[in-house]
């Protein structure tokens, strides 16, 4: 890539000119402007990032059937309208450390989570994982890793691995998901040592290994990685997802563990986890589908 | 963070508001509805200011576009203003002038001073104008209030 085409990268629409933006808004930005601001900036990406709007309407087609395409494109709207929100609310909790306000639906889950020896939390990209990250590490003192898929672009990576440990005060690691079999071994390890492993489980990207499944009647494509290594570790998977319910407040939603027994047949083992990791996946998008931030097609043609 | 507890308000009007019904004086920002509408009363004021510009001598169809793209250059203007803001806040505190003051706070009176500035041009238009200058005029006003009671009940020194 020569100068030029990497200067101009930057402003590309995954590009890092716009993470450093919303960093210079975090703290430049009065809390009031921020309406308007989003606003605005959500009608500028509607617009110059269409593969990422047609993905949303694509999904939603499937996710809510019978829907009108006119509707869905609204919809798309509200999507990235909640997508700005969120992410500014993100560098706003990592620079500047304003109050956020949570409710925690299934405690119960989050606190047996918060003193499980080893576990894995799997999450969708919906919401904010920054902040549930922060959040987690926060409130139990302990260390998590995520596991993402890695960005197109190279400096945004740079930027997004920083804010995330950022956000979670050295608590938070951040690993990605093209090392191959080497960060399986390294999960695996760490499962074993008692760690928490966060990996988001609605969609599978690049040469991960993959299960085929079925989401809202339609075959899908989901990482197998989670249900191996727990599985393998033999330790409980939680979903867990964080929702944005309004300004600064955020809802912690977690699910009654994901158990895998092995009863010695892998593929049949795994299958049983994933049904169960699809049932609650489709009712939480069903239920919050303007949050689900899925900006590349889903679903199988 | 914090658990499930009431939003506060950022404006100094609205907390002393609150103290009178037995609420917290304590600035939080955390309250959506109070920012939306700000939010939209500094654009409002803003476009206002710029749309008295537009020469009486054009037909409606041109006024109608020119009102349409004006909509985003009001936004593009606002960020423009943010940032040369950012500029000269960044020129006070290397000069170590009020460095205690946040940047986003010294950016809100250089917001609301702006947008008073222009409501004090739109009062001169006449019209239902003048009427939205006028109202953000006396909430700025009476907003400034609120932060000196609050400032001498309290010892709150923080701008309104």
């Amino acid at each position: 890539m020569n100068n030029s085409t990497s200067r101009l990268g930057r402003f590309a629409v995954r590009g890092v000119f716009w993470r450093h933006y919303l960093d210079w808004a975090a703290v430049n930005l009065p809390f009031y402007s921020y309406p308007v601001q989003v606003l605005f900036c959500t009608l500028f990406f509607f617009f110059f990032a269409g593969p990422a709007r047609r993905a949303i309407v694509a999904n939603l087609a499937l996710v809510l059937p019978g829907s009108s395409r006119p509707m869905n494109y609204l919809r798309a709207f509200r999507t990235l309208y909640n997508f700005a929100w969120t992410i500014a609310e993100a560098a706003i909790h990592k620079l500047i450390k304003e109050e956020f306000s949570y409710e925690i639906i299934g405690s119960e889950w989050l606190e047996q989570l918060g003193a499980a020896p080893g576990a894995i939390v799997l999450t969708a990209h919906m919401g904010s994982y920054d902040l549930g990250a922060a959040l987690f590490a926060e409130k139990f003192r302990r260390e998590i890793r995520i596991v993402r898929a890695p960005e197109p672009d190279r400096q945004s990576a740079q930027h997004l691995s920083a804010s995330l440990e950022q956000a979670g005060e050295g608590a938070v690691k951040v690993d990605y998901n093209t090392a191959g079999a080497l960060l399986s071994f390294d999960l695996l390890k760490a499962l074993r040592a008692g760690e928490i492993v966060s990996i988001q489980g609605d969609r599978a990207e690049g040469a991960v290994g993959q299960v085929s499944a079925h989401l809202f009647g339609h075959e899908v494509q989901l990482p197998n990685g989670p249900f191996v290594l727990a599985l393998v570790a033999q330790v409980p998977i939680y979903p867990l997802f964080i929702a944005r319910f309004g300004c600064r407040r955020y809802a912690i939603i977690v699910h009654e563990p994901i158990r895998l027994e092995s009863t010695g047949k892998r593929d049949k083992d795994i299958a049983n986890g994933v049904d169960q990791w699809c049932e609650i996946l489709e009712g939480t998008i069903a239920s919050r589908w303007d949050q689900w931030f899925a900006f590349t097609p889903i679903f199988a043609r | 963070m914090s658990n499930g507890e009431s939003p506060g308000f950022y404006f100094a009007l609205l907390r002393l508001m609150a103290t009178f019904r037995g609420g917290s004086s304590r600035r939080a920002e955390k309250n959506g509805g109070e920012a939306w509408i700000v939010s939209i009363a500094t654009y409002l004021i803003s476009y206002l200011f710029f749309a008295q510009f537009i020469p009486d001598t054009f037909g409606p169809g041109l006024r109608i576009l020119i009102l349409a793209v004006l909509t985003f250059l009001v936004w593009i203007f606002s960020v423009l203003a943010l940032y040369l803001n950012s500029v000269v806040i960044k020129f006070f505190h290397a000069c170590g002038l009020f460095r205690a003051l946040p940047v986003r706070h010294a950016q809100s009176i250089l917001v609301s001073g702006t947008a008073s500035l222009m409501s004090f041009q739109l009062l001169r238009g006449g019209g239902w104008r003048t009427e939205i200058a006028a109202i953000w005029l006396i909430v700025v006003a009476m907003n400034l209030a609120a932060a000196a009671i609050l400032a001498l009940r309290n010892g709150d020194h923080s701008h309104s």
